[in-house]
C-alpha cells in the first residue's frame, strides 16, 4: 500500500498544528460558531445531535493492521469504544471531545491517516472495488489511479470550494463493484485503442433529493491525461454550477440541466485549452505509485486446499461462511475473507475497538497485513489462503464478525439516521434491526439470495435507498416516523433508481412488508433468478402487492 | 411552554439552560419558559457562546417535546434509543 513520502508527512503534520490553533481560538472564544464551522468541516467534524463526530479517512477503503490498530485505540481513549464505517468506507467516531481533536489527530498522523477532505466542498476520498488487486476480471488494479487522484486533488487550491461536495470512484473492472454511476463522477477503466489503459468516464450521477444516474461523458481518456480530463471536467462544474441553492449544486443537476452533450462540449473547451504538461502524469511516477501496490509475495499453491476442502464438510456452519463470505482470489490457493459488520439485530457498520484488534491481528497474520473497508459498510481481508479461512472464521467468529451474509439480505447499508445525525428525518438503525431479525434464518438468507437493502434516514441518502434492490427512506410525517418504499434500484453496472412503491408506512410495519415482498419472490422467480432480475423482468407490481396486501386488507 | 437548548462547546453534548442560568445536561433540570421568558434567555444564552452551541427554543409539554421536532427532540434529550454508545461511558462522563 501506499506509504507517505515527506512531502505528505509534512502537510499532515502542518494542518494539524493550524487545526490545534483553530481549537484553541474556538475553546477561547476568540472564534465564533459560524468562523469556525468551516475550518472544522474541513477537517472532518461535525456537530451532531450529541456531540462531535469525527469522520476519518480510509484512502480508498485501505488500511493496514497498524491503522486499524490505532483506530482502536482513538475509539477507546477518546470515545465511546467504538467506530462507524460509511458508504464512504471512512471511518467515523461519535463522541469525541472538540478539546480532544488535535491529539486525536496527531495519534491518527503517526500511522498516515487523516480527516483531511472528508467533509466540506471539495473532493472526498476516493472510493474503488474492495476487490481491487483481487478479482480475476479485473483489466488493472485501481488503487494506483486512485492514490494519484487522491494526491491530486488534496487541498487543491482550485477545487477547495467548489458549489458542493464531489465523489469521484475508480473500478478496474466491467463489473462494478463500487456504484461508479452513483458518483459526479465514475472512472472504469478499460483498454485503449492503442493497448494502454483509459478511462471510460461517467458524469453526473448522485443520490439525494434529485437523484441521478451518472451519464458516459467519455469511453476512453488515455491514462496519462486523466488528471486533465477531470480538471476539465471540475473546472467546467466550477464555474457553471450553481451557488445560490443547496439543493441544485451538485454537478448532476448542471448535467441534467444542459444535457450531457453541452456539458461535454464544455468539458472538451476546458480540456483544450487547459496547461496539459503540467496535468500529464509522467511514466515514471505512475510507475512509482503503482510499485506500491505490486501483489504481495504469494506462496505458489495449488487451487485447492484439502484442509480447507475437509472443513467444508465436516463444519456445515463454516460451509456456509465461505459460501457467503469468501470470494475468489485471482492468485491460485487465495480468497478474500469478507467481515460482516452487520450481525443479525446489529447496527451496520459499528465495530467495537475489541472487534478491529481482532480484525488487525488476522489482517497482520493471516492477509499481508491488508485490510479494506467496503461501501456496503464491511471489512474484507482480501488476501487469505484458503487453508487459512477456517482459522481466520473461527476467530472472528469469536469476535462476533463472522455472520454468514455477505450481499444477502441482512447485510444492510444503513446510515446512522436519528439516533445520531442531526439532518435526519427519521431512525435507520431500528429499522434496520427489526429487519435483519426478521431475516435472520440463514437457511432462508440462502434460499433468498444476494439482495441489496438500503435504508436512508433522509432524503440525503447516505444509506443509498436509490440503488437498493430494495430502498427504505425515512420521512417525517407530522413528527411521526415513516418510511417510504423503493424497489428495483441497483448500484452496478446496470445502474438504476428504485421506484417508489406506495405511500410510507409506519416503522413496525417495514420489516413484515419487505419479509412479504422477498416472499412473492420466491413464488414468483424462475429457476436460478435472483431478486433484481426478478424485479427486472416483472417490474415492482408484484412487490408492491405483497408489500401493502395486510395493511391494505385491514384499511 | 419553552425549554432553551444547544450543544455544549467543549464536547459538543446536549445541554439546557437550568435554574440560575446554568447549563444542565438533563431536560428534566431545563427551567420551563414562557414566551416572554424564553426570548430573553435565547438571548441570554447567545451571549456566552463559550458554553451555547447553536442555541434554540423547543415547545415542551411538562419537560417532554411536544413540537413538530419532538422525536428528534427526544433522542437527544435521551441519547440515540440504539446502538453501542449504550453500553459504554465516554471518558469524561460518568457511566
Amino acid at each position: 500500500m501506499y506509504r507517505y513520502d515527506e512531502f505528505d508527512a509534512a502537510l499532515v503534520r502542518e494542518r494539524i498544528k493550524e487545526f490545534s490553533d483553530q481549537v484553541d481560538r474556538r475553546s477561547s472564544g476568540a472564534l465564533t460558531e459560524d468562523e469556525f464551522k468551516p475550518l472544522r468541516l474541513m477537517n472532518g467534524v461535525y456537530l451532531q445531535l450529541h456531540a462531535y463526530m469525527l469522520r476519518v479517512a480510509v484512502p480508498y477503503g485501505v488500511m493496514n493492521s497498524c491503522q486499524m490498530r490505532r483506530l482502536a485505540h482513538v475509539a477507546r481513549t477518546y470515545d465511546k469504544g467504538y467506530g462507524h464505517f460509511t458508504t464512504r468506507t471512512n471511518i467515523q467516531f461519535n463522541w469525541p471531545a472538540l478539546q480532544d481533536l488535535p491529539a486525536v489527530l496527531s495519534d491518527l498522523a503517526e500511522v498516515e491517516m487523516h480527516a483531511i477532505q472528508t467533509s466540506g466542498n471539495c473532493i472526498r476520498n476516493v472510493t474503488t472495488d474492495v476487490f481491487a488487486g483481487v478479482a480475476a476480471d479485473e483489466i488493472e488494479d485501481p488503487r494506483p489511479w486512485c492514490e494519484i487522484v487522491r494526491q491530486w486533488s488534496t487541498i487543491h487550491p482550485e477545487f477547495s470550494f467548489l458549489p458542493r461536495k464531489f465523489k469521484i470512484a475508480i473500478v478496474g473492472a466491467p463489473k462494478d463493484r463500487a456504484a461508479i454511476r452513483t458518483h459526479d463522477v465514475g472512472l472504469q477503466i478499460v483498454r485503449g485503442e492503442d493497448g494502454q489503459t483509459a478511462f471510460r468516464v461517467f458524469v453526473g450521477g448522485g443520490q439525494g433529493r434529485l437523484p441521478h444516474i451518472a451519464q458516459e461523458i467519455a469511453p476512453a481518456v488515455r491514462g496519462q491525461s486523466l488528471l486533465a480530463y477531470l480538471t476539465a471536467i471540475l473546472r467546467a462544474y466550477n464555474l457553471l454550477g450553481r451557488r445560490d441553492n443547496i439543493h441544485k449544486a451538485r454537478i448532476k443537476i448542471l448535467v441534467a440541466a444542459i444535457g450531457i452533450d453541452a456539458f461535454r462540449d464544455e468539458v472538451e473547451r476546458q480540456f483544450a485549452i487547459l496547461r496539459h504538461e503540467d496535468l500529464r502524469i509522467p511514466d515514471e511516477e505512475l510507475a512509482r505509485i503503482q510499485a506500491y501496490f505490486t501483489p504481495p509475495p504469494f506462496n505458489d499453491l495449488p487451487a485447492t486446499s484439502p484442509a480447507y476442502d475437509a472443513a467444508r464438510r465436516l463444519n456445515p456452519e463454516f460451509a456456509r461462511f465461505t459460501r457467503s463470505n469468501l470470494r475468489e482470489h485471482k492468485q491460485a490457493g487465495y480468497g478474500a475473507v469478507i467481515v460482516s459488520l452487520k450481525p443479525i439485530g446489529g447496527v451496520p457498520g459499528d465495530i467495537t475497538a475489541a472487534q478491529m484488534d481482532v480484525v488487525a491481528d488476522l489482517a497482520a497474520r493471516f492477509s499481508f497485513d491488508e485490510v479494506r473497508a467496503s461501501y456496503e459498510q464491511n471489512l474484507v481481508l482480501p488476501h487469505v489462503r484458503l487453508e487459512d479461512v477456517h482459522a481466520v472464521w473461527s476467530r472472528l467468529r469469536e469476535a462476533g464478525l463472522a455472520t454468514a451474509n455477505a450481499d444477502l439480505a441482512t447485510d444492510i447499508i444503513a446510515c446512522p439516521g436519528l439516533d445520531y445525525c442531526s439532518l435526519a428525518n427519521a431512525r435507520s438503525i431500528p429499522v434496520a434491526q427489526a429487519l435483519s431479525r426478521q431475516l435472520a434464518d440463514a437457511a432462508l438468507l440462502e434460499k433468498l439470495g444476494p439482495v441489496r437493502i438500503n435504508i436512508s434516514g433522509c432524503i440525503n441518502a447516505c444509506g443509498h435507498h436509490h440503488v437498493g434492490h430494495i430502498g427504505v427512506l425515512g420521512v417525517d410525517r407530522k413528527g411521526e416516523e415513516y418510511y417510504q418504499i423503493t424497489v428495483g434500484g441497483s448500484p452496478d453496472e446496470q445502474a438504476a433508481l428504485g421506484e417508489i412503491v406506495g405511500r410510507s408506512l409506519p416503522a413496525e410495519e417495514v420489516a413484515p412488508a419487505i419479509a412479504r415482498a422477498l416472499d412473492r419472490y420466491l413464488e414468483i422467480r424462475n429457476d436460478g433468478e435472483l431478486f433484481i432480475d426478478t424485479v427486472r423482468r416483472l417490474g415492482a407490481d408484484p412487490f408492491r402487492t405483497a408489500i401493502y396486501e395486510l395493511t391494505d386488507a385491514a384499511a | 411552554m419553552k425549554l432553551l437548548t444547544a450543544n455544549r462547546l467543549n464536547d459538543g453534548r446536549v445541554i439546557y439552560l437550568g435554574e440560575a442560568d446554568h447549563a444542565v445536561e438533563t431536560i428534566d433540570a431545563a427551567r420551563p419558559l414562557d414566551d416572554a421568558a424564553a426570548d430573553a434567555a435565547l438571548a441570554q444564552a447567545q451571549s456566552r457562546p463559550a458554553v451555547f452551541v447553536n442555541p434554540y427554543l423547543i415547545e415542551v409539554e411538562g419537560r417532554a417535546p411536544s413540537g413538530r421536532d419532538r422525536l428528534k427532540e427526544r433522542i437527544r434529550s435521551a441519547g440515540p434509543t440504539v446502538g453501542h454508545s449504550l453500553d459504554f461511558p465516554a471518558r469524561n462522563e460518568t457511566a
